[in-house]
């Protein structure tokens, strides 16, 4: 047990007429709010922790859940300091105020920030039931202690229930100092309990932002122009307008919309939409131009060096060698199971918006500008006047992985709801929800490694353009290698680039990874032993050893091939081993083993989902059809050329965690980098055959 | 125009365009969004609904052409079997993720097993391979399939 101050630029005892009577605790885990300069009176919460006269703890928060577990890992870290049954703490989805701050659900961040925040606010709400059951008693606090929603004195055994004492604590001062468990005394961080959002995805009852009916909803379709920054320029409006059960046809900036009485009323009708178009700036771009683009970059310019090493190294020897190898990285579209929509009703000063979103923040800020842009009295209200009329509802999201930071369909969800008393629901078709996504952008990888007399790596040079690439995962080299040079070209396109499940872990970890497997083996090296001798990340050493002796990595013949690969991404440490089964046209995809560190687990069973979810995702990415350009727009449109891996396609995986206290890292997210590569690794394995980027040669 | 159905054990009519798929009945006019949008065109399986206990995709059929028939959503399988243990392996093994295709999933699930009891690995893989989940949840699905076969094998009367 530590103890700690309760820091008064985090917590604040509140009264929020809306929560009702109990203990309300506002909580800050923003680190813009945090600003040791910020006084008390600065306050902005982001998150609530409220007990109500029942003893029924509800925490609000702005966090979406998208399948990542969030609602029961949350209210897990608050149940374990508050001593309170965990089924009598619920999650509820804050309606976001504008004095949050950023709100944002990505970057595998939920637990790594409100780790110490919510424990910390669950230890406080318990100290103030404690030092309320001991005036009752008329006893000292210190003779008192808190189990399972019930204040217990210990020489009397006489003890209060939480509703019984939830009254007098709110009216109690913060305490001045307060216990925090130690990681020996969990009782329910690091156990598997079940999650809160289950039931209602298994009996059908969950309702995702699509699911949303409201009395006199109007639906909504729109085509966006085919080609990246095009425009529509004229339409079928009259016809399209006398289609059965269509309410309304009219071009926004981005498209043409359709309204209709029905979803398939509305699709059938955008269906029958003939646009003729003004097709952007760069009407011809395709997958040709834009590996091109890169390739001339790299040519002609060495780019910001974003990693450097210069140890100085011994005489390599008479024999070292040189290898060089180039990998390309396409597009990569997120196919969330459920298309972009969003509903708006605008009836009425407030102005309520419901969206699986993994941003209410940016879906508010998009609101206020899709607003402004309409001009009229829309213009003349301030931003600050608009933003108090805006409530954002976030759903349940079917699927986010990155997409759904972006609020697009929010921008169109009001400007279309604008024109109309009645709610209406934007849906995005499947072919509409794939050819104007943000994509994982195309990246191209020059690697070139100099091995000494002994085989080993002395020298790395990773050369990098991407569109709109960025650093992280490429800017650590975690071996021991005396001289590296690492250079990023970040190129500006007209094609939406977003963050993609582990972002820019995910082309950068497949170069290094399998680069290395192709220097190991040049060198006469095992590479995973040499990785073993290299790695200077001793998480990551300890997480490849553990994969090592489950897979039996030594037992390999001309039928079992292994390949591995290590990275750390988001504050976690994640090896992977892929093991294929016979040879050529008899292969198979038999394992794939993952060893994970992600410091201390709050729930054993939700982390190893994300890790089966992210291998799943990135054999997806490794094995299937990338996203394609030409004539300036996605040449796929649904699960038929773009496809994901499925059901019988997919290996047996095994999810082991390494034990450790250690602060939380990531988890939705550092399972998807190691998997490519390695997968790319055993190929090379079985092959022999040197290949060129992804999607792999199967 | 007025069709008339039977879904989950109740007659409803609609008055319809009788073109309409199935899938939009049911989400749109009848309010039972159990059954997921997510391709429209037959390729995902997130729409499965059971039609006289055979599996289909709802966004593909016509509700003129679903009518006469039983149909079955994943809100009254849920209801009227809730102690199959096919439900209650999903539940006991934690499967869905985000969730959204779990309804495709368990209707398919549930219709296998309903003419296998005990399907081999083979069997599973031929009728689960038509559902997609992004999410991955896969590999659970397996393990619930062959846990619920388990119990149900066990559930049988001894000869």
């Amino acid at each position: 047990m530590t103890a700690f101050r309760p820091d008064r630029r985090r917590f604040l005892k509140i009264t929020a007429a809306s929560l009702g009577s109990g203990l309300t605790l506002g909580i800050c885990w923003s680190e813009l709010s945090a600003d040791p300069a910020s006084a008390a009176g600065d306050f902005q919460p982001n998150a609530w922790l409220h007990i109500d006269p029942q003893g029924l703890a509800t925490l609000y928060v702005a966090e979406s859940e998208m399948g990542q577990g969030v609602y029961t890992a949350l209210p897990m870290l608050i149940a374990e300091e508050l001593e309170i049954d965990w089924r009598r703490v619920q999650v509820t989805h804050a309606s976001l105020d504008p004095a949050y701050g950023f709100q944002g659900t990505g970057g595998s961040r939920s637990i790594r920030k409100a780790w110490k925040t919510l424990r910390e606010a669950g230890a406080i709400a318990r100290h103030m039931l404690i030092s309320a059951a001991a005036r009752q008693l008329g006893v000292a606090e210190e003779a008192c202690f808190a189990r399972e929603s019930r204040v217990i004195h210990r020489p009397s055994q006489r003890a209060l229930g939480y509703a019984e004492l939830v009254d007098q604590a709110s009216r109690l001062p913060l305490p001045e100092r307060v216990n925090l468990k130690s990681a020996d005394e969990y009782t329910l961080i690091g156990t598997p309990v079940p999650r809160t959002d289950l039931p209602g995805k298994i009996d059908g009852s969950a309702q995702f932002g699509i699911d949303l009916r409201l009395p006199g909803q109007l639906y909504a379709s729109i085509r966006q122009s085919p080609v990246f920054g095009g425009r529509a320029r004229s339409f079928n409006a009259d016809s399209v307008r006398k289609l059965p059960g269509v309410v309304d046809c009219f071009a926004l900036d981005e498209g043409v919309v359709v309204v209709a009485y029905s979803t398939w009323q509305a699709f059938q009708a955008r269906k029958a939409l003939q646009i003729g178009w003004s097709e952007g700036t760069q009407p011809g771009l395709d997958n040709d131009q834009v590996l091109k683009q890169l390739s001339d970059a790299l040519e002609s310019s060495t780019g910001k060096t974003i990693l450097q090493r210069d140890a100085p190294s011994a005489d390599p020897g008479p024999k070292s060698l040189r290898i060089e190898r180039q990998y390309a990285l396409p597009f990569q579209a997120h196919m969330t199971p459920e298309p972009m929509n969003c509903t708006v009703h605008m009836d009425g000063q407030t102005i309520r918006i419901w969206a699986p979103t993994q941003s209410p923040s940016s879906a508010r800020s998009s609101a206020i500008a899709a607003l402004r842009s309409l001009g009229g009295d829309w213009a003349l209200e301030s931003e600050e006047a608009l933003e108090s009329r805006i409530e954002v509802n976030t759903t349940l999201l079917g699927g986010g992985f990155g997409r759904r930071i972006l609020q697009d369909y929010v921008t169109q969800g009001v400007k279309i709801a604008a024109r109309f008393k009645q709610p209406v629901q934007l849906v995005w078709p499947r072919d509409e929800d794939l050819q104007h996504d943000y994509y994982h952008p195309f990246t191209l990888h020059k690697m070139s490694g100099e091995l000494d007399d002994q085989g080993l790596p002395h020298a790395w040079r990773h050369r990098i353009a991407g569109l709109k690439a960025d650093h992280y995962g490429a800017d650590e080299l975690p071996y021991d290698i005396p001289r590296v040079q690492v250079e990023l070209q970040r190129l500006d396109t007209p094609i939406p680039i977003g963050p993609w499940r582990s972002v820019t872990h995910h082309y950068h970890t497949f170069a290094i990874e399998h680069f290395f497997d192709e220097l190991a083996r040049a060198g006469g090296h095992d590479p995973l032993q040499l990785r073993l001798k290299l790695l200077n990340q001793p998480r990551l050493k300890r997480a490849l050893e553990i994969a090592a002796e489950s897979t039996d990595w030594a037992r390999q013949d001309d039928q079992r091939h292994l390949g591995c690969a290590v990275h750390s991404s988001f504050g976690s440490h994640v090896a992977e081993i892929v093991e294929l089964q016979g040879t050529g046209n008899q292969r198979r995809l038999a394992k794939v083993t993952c060893v994970v560190d992600c410091g201390q687990v709050v729930n054993p069973d939700i982390l190893k989902a994300q890790m089966e979810g992210a291998i799943v995702f990135g054999l997806s990415a490794a094995m299937k059809a990338p996203i394609t350009l030409a004539r300036g727009r996605v040449t796929q449109s649904n699960f038929h050329d773009y496809p994901i891996l499925r059901f019988h396609e997919t290996p047996d995986i095994e999810v082991i965690i390494v034990p450790s206290h250690e602060d939380p890292g990531g988890a939705g997210e550092p399972g998807v980098p190691p998997l490519a590569p390695a997968l790319a690794n055993a190929l090379l394995a079985e092959t022999g055959r040197t290949g060129g980027g992804l999607p792999l040669d199967w | 125009m007025t069709t008339t159905l039977n879904i989950n054990g109740a007659t409803v009519s609609v008055d319809v365009d009788p073109e309409t798929p199935l899938l939009w009945v049911l989400r749109d006019t009848l309010g039972l969004t159990g059954s997921k949008y997510s391709c429209g065109i037959g390729l995902c399986g997130s729409c499965r609904v059971l039609l006289d206990q055979r599996v289909v995709s709802a966004c593909r059929l016509k509700v003129a052409d679903a009518a006469g028939h039983a149909i079955m959503t994943i809100e009254g399988l849920s209801e009227s079997a809730a102690q199959h243990p096919l439900l209650q392996a999903w539940e006991s093994l934690q499967v869905p993720q985000c969730g959204y295709c779990q309804s495709g999933q368990i209707i398919t699930a549930y219709a296998l097993l309903q003419t296998h009891p005990n399907p081999s690995d083979q069997q599973i893989d031929d009728a689960m391979s038509g559902v997609l989940c992004r999410c991955g949840s896969y590999p659970r699905i397996k393990t619930a399939i062959r846990e619920a076969a388990r119990q149900l094998s066990a559930q049988e009367p001894r000869q």
